[in-house]
């Protein structure tokens, strides 16, 4: 992953006509993303506010070049978007989509490490490139653009994490939200490599979650290879064991999925911790 | 959605995963026929020592048995049924589990040599780990019955993984642990007790899913009964957060609250009374961030709430995202502040507890 694949210009909409894609589209077109069409099974050949609407994205490819899609349809629908997606090798595939059920995930999980596209989500809100590109439902206006990299599971945390560094006159580059499910594309580690490789980044913000073990696996890549500053923290210090706060990822299964080991490890591999977002957004300088 | 015994029995049953000969007993069921193991049917672990399994030998026992059962709490649940089950005869007891490694994206089975053994995550090494997306349900058949030493059994075990396998993916299961996999003098093999999850997400391909259990709660969350400050945000991970900052800022959070991307007035006015249940919250921190959600449904339901329920305490708002503007010009209307940030919600809140 590198910054041209999420800053691709011809951007199109999986899910363009139903209620969120339209909502979202429009907000996108709003902050300046290109959205060159959509799609909409039942809807071919209609347009959406001046961006036309396909059956396929076979269909519109015959028309546009696609760099990134964006997939609104319903959790029903996911699975056969984001493989549609990855046939027609679109580069970028941002899954917004909640509630995919986990064994669509597995299939979909082992297709696109088989292929050249990358996804991102589902159960993600996207990606926000501040003043550049925003694929996906991160409040453009919140952010400003600048040198952080943030990178978190949970979409409102992401906003609460932008909102709070832009408050502060500290702006971002990359603003990624990679999805609150236990299964998903892009992870911490994905991120955090473009973050550190990425020259105009300076400082990295990555906010986890109670429940499996991403954030263990990245602090162990951060104290290998990331060599700038990471500030992080672990939402849900305070969730009782075994009981699903929220969504399906938020499960605290055993000790060493909690808020506390997580942080401890982190702290020990270098990470900077906080234990409330408020502090979070306090450390960067 | 974790299913009771007797249902994740049924399904195991359908397909092909032998159990014990058994029934649901309610309160006015005809009385099983002893020898029979009655077991009580609640959402939680642990219950054999808690008294939730009962022998029963003598016939004249068995209606008074039940009842009892069924009147005996376990960790504050109480069953609605019980499961009568043929008495077995246990030569040999293992432990199997199917389930999704969530960092490897992979179906897996786990299996243990010793059967009612708990998957502590710090003694994982001594469990068998099988990838079920590299190796055929015959190769670990085999693996199997080498590592429970039942070399006879090949065959029963390599059914029963190809069985266990298809029932996981046609349930839309996220974990079948049968624990323990009894081995009957009779040399059959069968599933003493099965703990089985399925995704709710699958909700929506899975018509016949209605179970004594309906699905648990995961938007509300209670924490702390003695708590001081209730929370509501939207987004579980803002949840969370706001939960930790309550505590972080030397307070007492009551509960964990997600309202949730269609928050509306109802669902949010029922939020508010859950809240009212816990009798030492002096203050409520609101805090949402609104992408999918709306602030000014959520300024109206606070509205509205605040019409209906006098006794709320009070409010400490902070609103952010999509229309909120909207939102600020209802609340001002209504002589409901807003704070800038929840820092200050929490600050402010800090000042009601210490005098309140």
């Amino acid at each position: 992953m590198d910054n041209a694949l999420l800053a691709g210009k011809n951007v199109i909409v999986q899910g363009i006509t139903g209620s969120q894609g339209s909502f979202h589209t429009r907000a996108m077109v709003a902050a300046g993303t290109n959205i060159v069409a959509g799609t909409s099974p039942n809807k071919a050949g209609q347009n959406f506010e001046g961006i036309p609407v396909y059956q396929s994205i076979a269909d519109l490819q015959q028309d546009f070049r696609v760099d990134a899609s964006v997939i609104f349809v319903p959790a029903a629908f996911a699975k056969g978007a984001i493989l549609e997606a990855i046939n027609a090798k679109v580069p970028l595939i941002v899954c917004i989509t909640e509630g995919v059920p986990i064994h669509d995930m597995l299939y979909v999980k082992q297709q696109t490490e088989k292929s050249s596209s990358r996804l991102i989500g589902p159960n993600s809100p996207g990606v926000l490139l501040p003043g550049v590109n925003k694929l996906g439902i991160v409040p453009a206006s919140m952010g400003l653009p600048g040198t952080v990299g943030i990178v978190s599971r949970s979409g409102t945390l992401t906003y609460e994490a932008m909102a709070g560094l832009t408050e502060r006159g500290i702006g971002q580059k990359y603003v990624i939200g990679i999805g609150g499910d236990p299964i998903r594309g892009t992870g911490f580690i994905d991120c955090l490599r473009l973050f550190n490789e990425d020259p105009e980044v300076d400082q990295i913000l990555m906010i986890g979650e109670i429940g499996g073990t991403d954030e263990q696996q990245a602090a162990r890549y951060i104290k290998e290879s990331v060599s700038k500053p990471v500030y992080g923290y672990i939402a849900g210090h305070h969730a009782p064991e075994g009981v699903q706060l929220g969504h399906a990822g938020a499960i605290l299964g055993s000790e060493n999925e909690s808020a506390g080991a997580k942080t401890a490890l982190m702290k020990e591999s270098g990470i900077i911790t906080a234990t409330s977002i408020v502090e979070l957004v306090s450390l960067v300088k | 959605m974790n299913l009771l015994e007797y249902e994740a029995k049924l399904i195991l049953k359908r397909h092909n995963i032998p159990t014990p000969n058994g029934s649901v007993v309610r309160r006015d069921s005809a009385a099983p026929t002893v020898p029979v193991v009655l077991k009580s049917q609640v959402p939680t672990g642990g219950r054999g020592k808690l008294g939730g399994i009962r022998i029963v030998t003598d016939q004249d026992e068995v209606i008074s048995e039940t009842i009892s059962l069924l009147s005996h709490t376990i960790k504050d649940f109480t069953p609605q049924v019980i499961l009568a089950e043929e008495l077995l005869n246990i030569k040999k007891e293992f432990y199997l589990s199917i389930l999704i490694n969530r960092s490897e994206a992979k179906i897996q089975l786990v299996a243990h040599p010793q059967g009612g053994v708990e998957v502590e995550d710090n003694d994982t090494e001594s469990f068998l780990t099988i990838d079920l997306d590299d190796t055929s349900p015959l190769v670990a058949g085999e693996q199997l019955a080498e590592l429970y030493d039942l070399p006879e059994q090949t065959f029963a075990l390599q059914d029963l993984v190809k069985n266990l396998l298809d029932c996981f993916v046609k349930n839309d299961a996220t974990l079948i642990e049968i624990n323990p996999l009894v081995l009957t003098a009779e040399d059959t093999l069968t599933a003493g007790d099965c703990k089985m999850t399925l995704d709710t997400a699958a909700a929506f391909r899975h018509p016949e899913w209605e179970f004594e259990e309906k699905s648990v709660e995961t938007n509300f969350v209670s924490l702390d009964s003695e708590g001081t400050v209730a929370t509501i945000a939207n987004g579980a991970g803002l949840a969370m957060a706001t939960v930790d900052a309550v505590a972080d800022a030397g307070m007492r959070p009551a509960n964990f609250l997600d309202i949730g991307g269609g928050a509306n007035s109802d669902s949010v006015l029922a939020a508010f009374r859950r809240i009212m249940e816990y009798p030492k919250v002096q203050a409520i921190v609101i805090n949402i961030f609104a992408g999918i959600t709306r602030c000014d449904e959520v300024s109206k339901a606070i509205i509205i709430a605040q019409q209906q329920l006098p006794n709320l305490p009070p409010l400490y708002i902070r609103l952010a995202g999509t229309n909120y503007d909207e939102a600020k010009i209802i609340l001002d209307e209504a002589g409901i502040s807003l704070l800038p940030t929840l820092r200050q919600c929490l600050e402010s809140a800090k000042q009601e507890v210490r005098h309140g």
